[in-house]
């Protein structure tokens, strides 16, 4: 049962990565701008989820806030920092992404202080179920469904609607997406405003889940979202999700079986290498 | 003043060439370097404010010999990349003596510097053994991680009576030799380690280590790291369901570890260096006044720097500030001095020694739990 337990703390650990990749492989498919500014809009989902949660004392109030709040902010970092530099080489998106998210991480520092804070009531937390010697809280239950609902929306608006299939002309051929009348600028705010209310949603989550909201609490999981895609196949959706939860599943074996040789982000990068020494191309291959 | 203007930038100029004429009264001034940016900037503004508010209380009691200390601050962010180019600044302007208020980083990468300068350097709270063999002078006031985790066995096994434990431990060198210590004492005290299991200082998620402290069931739990990792993992043990009792180290020492963790906080003990419940005057005074000062609860990080700015005070008063040989001879010469930590003594390689304050949180706030003063278990090493 502890292996059981051990294999399900990784599924959680992966749907969390899964919110979080799904928005850099959806920037990634239509831009080629690898989005490590993604982290600051998880990190202001959490914050705000946080504050409002604290003060209105209602959580679904604190993700209908956060949603907004990353939903917002994303499609300004692309207007603000990415549409001017869009005919630059692609690393020229990079640095500045890299300069958004340090500029905000202090910009958070100064507003909600150095400490991190943490909710007032997590009831989500301290409400655990135990079966078969198990033990899961609500948090990750929540997590888990919040991946499943959130992720099964965004396979149906991809395949069934008009926004989606516009989304999916303009990821393999923009020209002629637009040739055939499709807004590739209004697909790409929309890109952005889905991939920053799944990061916002997922930094309400991961807040409650560590039960800790703090200014650099991105950094990371942005920097693992890029190993996530380049798992997944750059690009690739299904290989994306695929790769996010074998991820968290290594990691939560890694973390006590490998503690004393490396540390979880470490253990992160070593199956990044091992997976690309073995299959170049990604888990399930590149996107079409 | 603003110098926006090119002559009131000469006029400054020519006002700080005055000023460079040595004269009578002028402050002695004192290094301090903390991490007052990044990730570790909470411990930084705390560790400056103990600082600062030992300067203004030895100033408000007339200074040494009529004048007044003064401290140069400079922001290391507790990288060691930072602490080459800041010990050559403070060298470079004729410091007499150092402060750390940083991590290991840094202040085991400036004390190589100092000594090699000839300058008296204290380590506030830095734990790294390397930091003090850089020589002789090179002083801290702190506990050396090996030496708390010895206070810990016997408190598991004297005070608490348990014997099986499952070490969590941090993997930086602070949780490595916290975890050194504690396994080195382990059998003097019939305390055995059932499993260790360790996780860095990026971590926000245990859910892994929680499933296997299950596991191995163990009757109490010693905890390395700091409040806002350690905080996390505590309340995702309680939430958990690990009921057991927890022991935890000085990087707990911080009302922040109770914010974060609350309710799981609760009956949490501690090593430490301050006892909020003491009878000693200085450091009863010192938590009062840091209170007062700043508005918030004194923290272990605040009065090692208050401490370390009172050794520096007290040498000075014998030997004058100007001398960084004599001043050296006076530091190491300091025995059973009361201060913000306790009652402390250097030893010949200026290592500390002192009791081990033992906190409980109860109500949200630390309280006294016990004191060990063993000098034999607590010997810091000479070499």
């Amino acid at each position: 049962m502890y292996y059981v337990e051990l294999l399900l703390v990784g599924l959680v650990w992966g749907c969390t990565y899964a919110m979080m990749a799904l928005g850099l492989t959806l920037v990634y498919g239509l831009l080629r701008i690898l989005h490590v500014a993604q982290a600051t809009v998880f990190t202001l989902g959490a914050y705000v989820g946080l504050l409002v949660a604290n003060h209105a004392g209602s959580l679904a109030a604190a993700f209908v806030a956060a949603a907004l709040a990353a939903g917002a902010l994303g499609p300004v970092i692309y207007r603000l920092v990415y549409q001017p530099i869009l005919d630059k080489p692609p690393f020229v998106a990079l640095v500045a992404s890299i300069g958004v998210l340090i500029a905000m991480e202090d910009g958070f520092r100064l507003i909600f202080g150095p400490y991190g804070l943490s909710f007032a009531k997590n009831t989500w937390f301290t409400t655990a179920y135990s079966f078969a010697g198990m033990t899961l809280n609500l948090v990750q239950i929540w997590m888990v469904v919040a991946a499943l609902v959130l992720l099964s929306v965004f396979a149906v608006f991809a395949s069934r609607t008009r926004a989606g299939v516009a989304w999916r002309a303009t990821v393999s051929d923009p020209p002629m997406a637009e040739g055939f009348g499709v807004s590739v600028t209004g697909v790409r705010y929309l890109a952005f405003f889905i991939a920053s209310v799944l990061a916002g949603i997922a930094g309400v989550l991961v807040g409650l889940l560590n039960n800790l909201v703090e200014p650099g609490m991105g950094a990371v999981i942005s920097y693992k979202g890029l190993a996530i895609i380049v798992l997944g196949g750059l690009g690739n959706v299904p290989g994306t999700l695929v790769a996010s939860l074998v991820l968290g599943v290594v990691e939560s074996y890694g973390t006590v079986f490998l503690d004393k040789v490396m540390d979880r982000d470490a253990i992160a990068f070593l199956f990044l290498i091992i997976v690309l020494m073995i299959r170049p191309q990604g888990l399930l291959g590149k996107a079409g | 003043m603003s110098l926006k203007s090119p002559s009131k930038l000469l006029a400054a100029a020519a006002l700080a060439a005055a000023f460079a004429v040595p004269a009578a009264a002028q402050n002695i001034r004192i290094g301090f370097h903390a991490p007052l940016t990044g990730f570790a900037a909470s411990d930084g503004k705390t560790a400056l404010q103990g600082a600062e508010l030992a300067v203004e209380q030895i100033n408000a009691a007339g200074g040494i010999h009529g004048r007044k200390l003064e401290l140069v601050v400079q922001d290391d962010q507790a990288k060691p990349d930072q602490a080459l180019p800041l010990a050559n600044k403070y060298i470079g302007e004729g410091l007499k003596v150092v402060i750390s208020g940083s991590y290991s980083g840094p202040t085991r990468a400036a004390a190589g510097v100092f000594q090699n300068a000839k300058i008296p350097y204290i380590s506030a709270y830095a734990i790294h053994p390397d930091i003090t063999r850089a020589g002789n002078f090179v002083f801290r006031t702190s506990f050396m991680g090996e030496v708390q985790g010895r206070a810990a066995v016997k408190l598991i096994g004297d005070n608490l009576k348990k014997k099986k434990v499952t070490l969590l431990t941090l993997n930086n060198d602070f949780g490595q030799a916290l975890s050194a210590g504690f396994k080195e004492a382990a059998g003097k005290f019939g305390v055995q380690v059932a499993s260790e299991y360790t996780y860095a200082m990026g971590d926000r998620q245990f859910g892994s280590i929680v499933a296997s402290v299950k596991k191995d069931g163990p009757e109490v739990l010693y905890v390395s790291g700091y409040f806002f990792n350690g905080g996390p993992l505590v309340a995702q043990l309680r939430a958990g369901g690990v009921s057991v009792p927890i022991v935890g180290t000085e990087g707990f020492d911080t009302h922040n570890f109770i914010s974060i963790a609350k309710d799981a906080a609760e009956g949490v003990i501690i090593t430490t260096s301050l006892d909020r419940d003491t009878k000693l005057p200085e450091m009863r005074q010192f938590i009062d006044d840091y209170e007062k000062r700043f508005n918030v609860g004194a923290e272990m990080v605040a009065a090692s720097t208050h401490t370390a700015v009172n050794v520096v005070a007290v040498a000075m008063r014998k030997v004058g500030a100007d001398d960084p040989v004599k001043l050296r001879e006076a530091i190491a010469a300091t025995k059973d001095l009361s201060v913000a930590t306790g009652r402390i003594s250097f030893n010949a390689l200026g290592e500390v020694y002192k009791a081990a304050q033992i906190q409980i949180i109860k109500g949200g706030k630390f309280r006294y739990y016990a004191v060990i003063d063993d000098p034999v278990l607590l010997a810091p090493p000479t070499k």
